[in-house]
């Protein structure tokens, strides 16, 4: 066994050990209905530590932002491609991050850090239909649902809060959860999108 | 009566000084401006041949850039702060054709508004070197 087989197992070991817990939320809107894009978080107790962020990505398609949720936990990176190759002109008003980015054609761009959680509103300076949501959570553990009905998220066992929010919404809907060896099974409802 | 008559002594001097009035007051200083931004881009916008690159693009804010834009490019007391003209254009694939669509459009507002003709020719001409930062 080579050196670098022998760390990534070192590596995968303890990780592998850590995400044992799982939580499966069934979430539906107040008809039992899929929603058409929802964000869903296990945010461990403060103190716990956290992997590092992930540099997310929102692209610019046909003068629409893709995803039109993410989730991002706080600290990463997230990047603007701008697969248009037109001029755009990012911007969060939003009090936890605000910014402004302007994207030319053939130039590539900084990506933009999104240091703390919160609710972030994207929008565009030359399109005024453009409109992201970005939820930022201080945790790694996290998925967007859509159209299903399903989350299941792998965190390691331990008290976790639990974050569902849609951009509908005004503020995320909170709960306290406790993960252990076995799934856990929750089965929500929320109203769905205005 | 002496009054009146310095007074209207001093307005023909102002006159007869030949401090000719800028292109800007002759296309109708602020409002005349706004004007032919605002109806340049509605034309543009709704006419089949130009409009593809108008495409969801927010027009009040581009017809306020675009005044600006006119406003310090006729000598009147602006200054556009947006961006450069080649940057803004750039990957939008605008054809020579479009181009010209265009400028036939500011032609017809031009004279819809009664603006003279080399005041209309001074604000082409100044417009013209643009293209090549315009076109693809």
């Amino acid at each position: 066994m080579n050196m670098r087989w022998l760390t990534w197992l070192l590596l995968w070991l303890p990780m592998s050990s850590l995400l044992a817990a799982e939580l499966r939320l069934q979430l539906t809107d107040t008809n039992g209905a899929p929603i058409p894009e929802v964000a869903v978080a296990l945010v461990p107790a403060s103190g716990v530590e956290r992997p590092p962020a992930q540099t997310a990505i929102i692209d610019q398609v046909n003068k629409e932002f893709v995803p039109y949720l993410s989730v991002v936990q706080a600290g990463a990176l997230v990047r603007f491609p701008n697969s248009d190759n037109i001029r755009h002109h990012v911007y969060s008003f939003s009090e936890t991050n605000k910014f402004e980015l302007k994207l030319y054609s053939g130039e590539p761009s900084h990506p933009v850090p999104f240091a703390r959680e919160g609710i972030v509103v994207l929008g565009c300076n030359i399109h005024d239909r453009m409109i992201a949501y970005v939820l930022v959570v201080d945790s790694p553990y996290f998925t967007v649902l859509q159209n299903q009905t399903e989350a299941r998220l792998q965190a390691p066992a331990g008290a976790y809060q639990l974050l569902i929010w849609h951009p509908g919404m005004n503020a995320p809907m909170q709960e306290s959860v406790q993960l252990s060896d076995t799934p856990k099974v929750l089965s929500r409802q929320i109203s769905g999108t205005p | 009566m002496r009054w009146i008559a310095v007074i209207i002594g001093l307005m023909l001097a102002s006159v007869g000084q030949g401090n000719e009035t800028s292109l800007y007051q002759r296309l109708g200083g602020e409002k005349g401006v706004k004007s032919i931004a605002e109806r340049l881009i509605d034309f543009s916008s709704q006419d089949p041949e130009t409009q593809r690159s108008f495409d969801k693009v927010d027009l009040i804010k581009l017809k306020q850039s675009l005044a600006t834009q006119l406003c310090e490019l006729s000598d009147g007391p602006c200054r556009y702060q947006g961006d450069d003209m080649r940057r803004v254009h750039r990957g939008l694939g605008i054809s020579e054709r479009e181009f010209y669509a265009m400028v036939e459009h500011l032609r017809k507002i031009l004279d819809d508004m009664a603006i003279d003709a080399r005041s209309k020719n001074q604000l082409l001409a100044k417009l013209a070197p643009m293209k090549k930062d315009v076109v693809e």
